[in-house]
Formats: structure tokens, C-alpha cells, sequence
């Protein structure tokens, strides 16, 4: 038993630790000279938290279609426990993402302009939905809740991903290319989880 | 929507040697005292398609007040999306073997004396190149301060001599398709194709670049030659230009075919017009630093003095 729980221990240090490398990735570019970063390090940053948060966030979603499509999968039912800790550092980089916009943008009265376009508001809604499921997302609120509303304000987290979505995409110059390739795995284990249970449901009836 | 330009816009006849530019510049001679201090670029650096020629800095375009970008920013952050979409892709695919040189050039079209020959042949026959620095301005909301090499425009319309037809030029890139990556992909009708109206290229300010701080132009810079439109969003100076077309009908650039709402033939950089997803009022400084304010955006890019007359009764909403 003891064994046990320093195993869970070390796990859990382990995943905070994955949790953390994206942020302490931040100060690469800056050691290294990277022009890029040097041209505009406010866009970077800005640029590098949105696509860290977003993929960090189709992963956590990834979670529970793996599960239903690979329920004897280990790792994935391991992680799984520590979903919710997941989905608050997406918050936190996006928290980020929003600090280094407002340094980018730097000026009130042009961020406000700003929010009447469809790109700025879809970040913005798709941040607040973020905001109210990190924080639900402790112990105790699960239980003031109660688990089955809870799951339920969970649930937008899809329409999250929705916004995301169409955040990025009107973000790309050229096409949808890279917005596709970031949410395609997301589509096709969801696909397949919809695809597993209407196979089932058809076996069960004979 | 472009058949409309011609009602709505008379084009000068002839604007070059327009009174109100000569004495714009005489005033812009007189406020920067000829001060030349700062740059003093090394001969050793001459190669590619500025070999042997000395390029003096033009005083007439020194821009003493403001601080050049460095030259690994220039040569790093770039958009060349024949070879990548991100800002570093360019400067690493553009070098993997793709040749800017040898290069040929054509002029053609609506001229009484065509050409067609290597671009250092061109540079001698148009008497060299000269130095200038210009502000540049990106669409995107940021922007440099860039010392080019090469030589005004207007010395080449003059040698190919365009005939009275001629109403506008067409510049074509090149298509390499095996070197250029993103040309393997086609939501992007290859090759890249810009357009001026005649008046706008035979402007004093419109530079055919072939070089940046006294060196050959950089491949992922848009080497060997490339326009300069400083007053214009960056994307109108297109990069590698293989064909110059003299023509009668405005020519349908690149960015107004893939995203017509965004991205007009004039392009020029108007902080009163936004772009649908941010404002250009305000620009970002390339190597400014993190905490670096936003600068405001100047009508023209600052260049209203050169070029206010050209656009005079063009309703610039409409024809952004
Ligand atoms: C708080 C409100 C938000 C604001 C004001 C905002 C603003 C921005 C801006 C200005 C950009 C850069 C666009 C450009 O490079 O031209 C951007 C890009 C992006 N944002 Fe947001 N955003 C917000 C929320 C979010 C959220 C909640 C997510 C996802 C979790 C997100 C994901 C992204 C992604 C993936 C990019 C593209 C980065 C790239 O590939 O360069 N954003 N956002």
C-alpha cells in the first residue's frame, strides 16, 4: 500500500512536470537568440502559447474516446485520472496567450476595438468557457456541484473546442492547413468512439 | 470592380517630373541637413547581383531619425510563401539549393523596346545601383527600417520606352515548383503576380531592389531583384520578379484573387482602414523589444509628400 502511493506520488510529480516543460520551453527562444522571437517576442510568445494551449487541450479531449476505443490501455486510464489537472494548465497557458496579446496589442483603446471581430470574440468566449471549467475544477467544487451537473458544465468544453477551432482557422493567412492537422486526430478518435457505439448498440439488439 | 477605377480616377499623364515632387524633395534635402552618418556599408560585401558596381547612399532617402533593423532580423523574419507560411521557413528553404543566379529578366509588353537579359546585365545597362533607406511597412502590423540597393524603377521604364497604351505593369515571379515547396500546393494560383498602375512605378520612390545593406540580396529577401513600393503594405513589393508586363488593364495581384475583402490592388498603408481582423493604426517594431510601445502608422507609410498627388480624389476606403 505504502509502495503504492509513492508510485502514484512520483507520477503525479511526473505529470506536473510534463505539465510545466511547455512553459519553461518559453525561455528557450530567448537564450538561444532566435531572431524570430527577437523580431517581435510579444507575437511569438503570444503565438506560442495559443498553439500550446490548444494542443494540450485536443489532447485532454482525446482522453475519453481513447478510453472507450482502448479500455484495456494502461497509460491512457492513468492519465485519465489526472484529466482535470490537465485542463487547468490549458487555462493557465491561456492565460498566457491572453497576457502576451494585451502586450502585443498595448493599447486599451485598440483592444477594445478589437473585440467586435468574430477572431478576437471567439477567443474570448472559447477563454471564459475555460475559465468556468478550471475553475469547477477542484475536489471540493465537483462536490458542491454534484457530479452529474458538473459532467454536464463540462460538456462545453466542446463548444470550446468549436470556437477554438474556428479561432485558429481565421487566424491562418493562406487556407486551414495547419488547423486541420492540429484537430484532425481529435475528429477521428471521436468518430471512431461514435462509430464503436453504434456498433454495439446494433450487437445488443440480436 | 477594378473597370471602375478608371471612371472614378484619372491618371496623370505624366507625374515624374511633377512640380510638387521636385520641390518636396528639395524641402526633404534641406531638413536632413545631408547628413549621411551611420552607415558605411563595406565594398568586400558586393557580390551576387550587385558585382562591381559601387553603390553609393542616395541623400535623398536617408531616414536620419530612425534606427535601421539589424540585418539578421531583415534576413530572418520574412514572408515568402513560395517556400513556407512561417516567418523562419523561408530563410532555411530558400537556401537549399533554389538558384537566383544566374537569372533573366523580360520586360515586355505595351514598350518600344523590349528586353530580355541577365539581371547584372540590366544593372549595367541602367548605369548601377544606389543606396537607399526606407521605411517598411507589412500588413500584418509590423515594420523595418531597410537599407536597399538597387535602382529606381522610372531608369527602367525609361530605357524600354512604354507606348501611350501603356496603363499599368504587371510583375511576375518566378515557378519552381521542385524548389519552392509551397508551390507543390495550389491554394495559391502560382506564380506570384503584382501590379502597379504607370504612374505609381514611374514615381521616384518605386525601387527595384537587388541588394540590402551593400549586399547581394539575401534569397529569401527575393533575390536577385525585387520591388521596393515603400508606401505600399510590404506584400505589393513582390520578391524574384522574372517578368515586367506593360499593359492596359490593371492586373489582378495575388492577394486580391485569394482574399479580395482584405487585400485591394492599391494596398497602400492607410492607418484609417482596417484590416477585418486588427486595426492599422498602429504598427509593431521589428527588434523593438518586448515592452516596446506600438508606433502609429503614418498615411502613405510617411511617404505622403512623394506620393499624396497620385491618389488625389480616390475615394481611399473604396480602393484599399
Ligand atoms: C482571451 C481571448 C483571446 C484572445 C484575445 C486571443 C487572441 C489571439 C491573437 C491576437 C492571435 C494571433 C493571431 C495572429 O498571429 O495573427 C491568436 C492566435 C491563436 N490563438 Fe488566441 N486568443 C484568445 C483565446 C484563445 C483560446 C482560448 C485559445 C485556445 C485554447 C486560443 C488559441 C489560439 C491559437 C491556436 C492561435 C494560433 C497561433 C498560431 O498558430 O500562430 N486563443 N489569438
Amino acid at each position: 500500500m505504502k509502495g503504492q502511493l509513492v508510485n502514484i506520488f512520483r507520477f503525479k510529480l511526473f505529470i506536473y512536470t510534463m505539465l510545466a516543460l511547455p512553459g519553461l520551453y518559453m525561455f528557450y527562444p530567448i537564450l538561444s537568440h532566435n531572431p524570430i522571437f527577437l523580431a517581435d517576442p510579444a507575437k511569438y510568445l503570444l503565438e506560442y502559447f495559443g498553439k500550446t494551449a490548444t494542443l494540450l487541450f485536443i489532447f485532454v479531449l482525446s482522453l475519453s474516446p481513447m478510453r472507450v476505443i482502448m479500455p484495456n490501455f494502461k497509460i491512457i486510464a492513468s492519465i485519465s485520472r489526472y484529466r482535470r489537472m490537465f485542463g487547468v494548465s490549458v487555462f493557465v497557458y491561456i492565460v498566457f496567450h491572453l497576457i502576451f496579446y494585451l502586450i502585443y496589442e498595448g493599447i486599451f483603446s485598440q483592444i477594445v476595438e478589437n473585440l467586435k471581430t468574430p477572431f478576437i470574440l471567439s477567443g474570448v468566449f472559447a477563454f471564459f468557457i475555460l475559465f468556468i471549467l478550471a475553475s469547477t475544477s477542484t475536489d471540493w467544487a465537483v462536490k458542491q456541484i454534484g457530479y452529474s451537473r458538473w459532467k454536464c458544465i463540462h460538456r462545453l468544453a466542446y463548444l470550446a473546442a468549436l470556437l477554438i477551432f474556428y479561432h485558429q482557422a481565421l487566424q491562418e493567412k493562406n487556407g486551414i492547413v495547419q488547423t486541420i492537422y492540429f484537430f484532425a486526430p481529435l475528429a477521428i478518435l471521436e468518430f471512431l468512439r461514435v462509430g464503436k457505439y453504434v456498433l454495439k448498440k446494433s450487437f445488443n439488439k440480436y | 470592380m477594378l473597370i471602375n477605377i478608371k471612371n472614378n480616377w484619372e491618371l496623370p499623364e505624366s507625374m515624374v517630373t511633377s512640380e510638387s515632387v521636385y520641390r518636396s524633395r528639395r524641402t526633404f534635402l534641406k531638413s536632413l541637413g545631408y547628413g549621411l552618418g551611420g552607415i558605411v556599408f563595406s565594398p568586400s560585401y558586393l557580390n551576387g547581383a550587385n558585382i562591381g558596381f559601387s553603390t553609393e547612399l542616395n541623400p535623398l532617402y536617408v531616414l536620419k531619425e530612425l534606427d535601421l533593423t539589424p540585418y539578421n532580423l531583415i534576413t530572418s523574419y520574412n514572408n515568402f510563401f513560395e517556400f513556407s507560411t512561417d516567418k523562419e521557413g523561408p530563410k532555411k528553404l530558400a537556401n537549399k539549393g533554389w538558384n537566383s543566379e544566374p537569372w533573366m529578366i523580360e520586360v515586355r509588353g505595351l514598350v518600344r523596346n523590349p528586353i530580355k537579359m541577365d539581371v547584372n546585365d540590366l544593372i549595367k545597362k541602367i548605369g548601377g545601383i544606389e543606396q537607399r533607406v526606407y521605411r517598411m511597412r507589412c500588413v500584418e502590423a509590423w515594420s523595418m527600417v531597410i537599407p536597399w540597393n538597387g535602382f529606381p524603377l522610372s531608369k527602367l521604364i525609361k530605357l524600354v520606352d512604354p507606348t501611350a497604351d501603356a496603363k499599368f505593369v504587371k510583375f511576375t515571379s518566378f515557378i519552381d515548383p521542385g524548389q519552392a515547396p509551397r508551390q507543390r500546393r495550389r491554394n495559391i494560383h502560382w506564380p506570384y503576380v503584382e501590379g502597379l498602375t504607370l504612374s505609381e512605378a514611374a514615381n521616384e520612390l518605386t525601387f527595384m531592389g537587388t541588394g540590402l545593406y551593400g549586399r547581394a540580396m539575401p534569397n529569401q529577401n527575393g533575390a536577385p531583384i525585387r520591388l521596393v513600393v515603400p508606401w505600399k503594405y510590404g506584400f505589393k513589393s513582390i520578391k524574384s520578379i522574372v517578368k515586367i508586363d506593360f499593359v492596359s488593364k490593371a492586373p489582378i495581384n495575388t492577394w486580391q484573387a485569394l482574399q479580395p475583402r482584405e487585400y485591394g490592388f492599391f494596398a497602400n498603408v492607410n492607418p484609417n482602414v482596417s484590416h477585418p481582423r486588427w486595426s492599422q493604426a498602429t504598427e509593431r517594431i521589428i527588434g523593438g523589444g518586448f515592452f516596446e510601445s506600438r508606433k502609429e502608422t503614418l498615411m502613405f507609410n510617411g511617404y505622403e509628400k512623394e506620393v499624396g498627388h497620385l491618389y488625389y480624389g480616390v475615394d481611399l476606403r473604396k480602393f484599399y
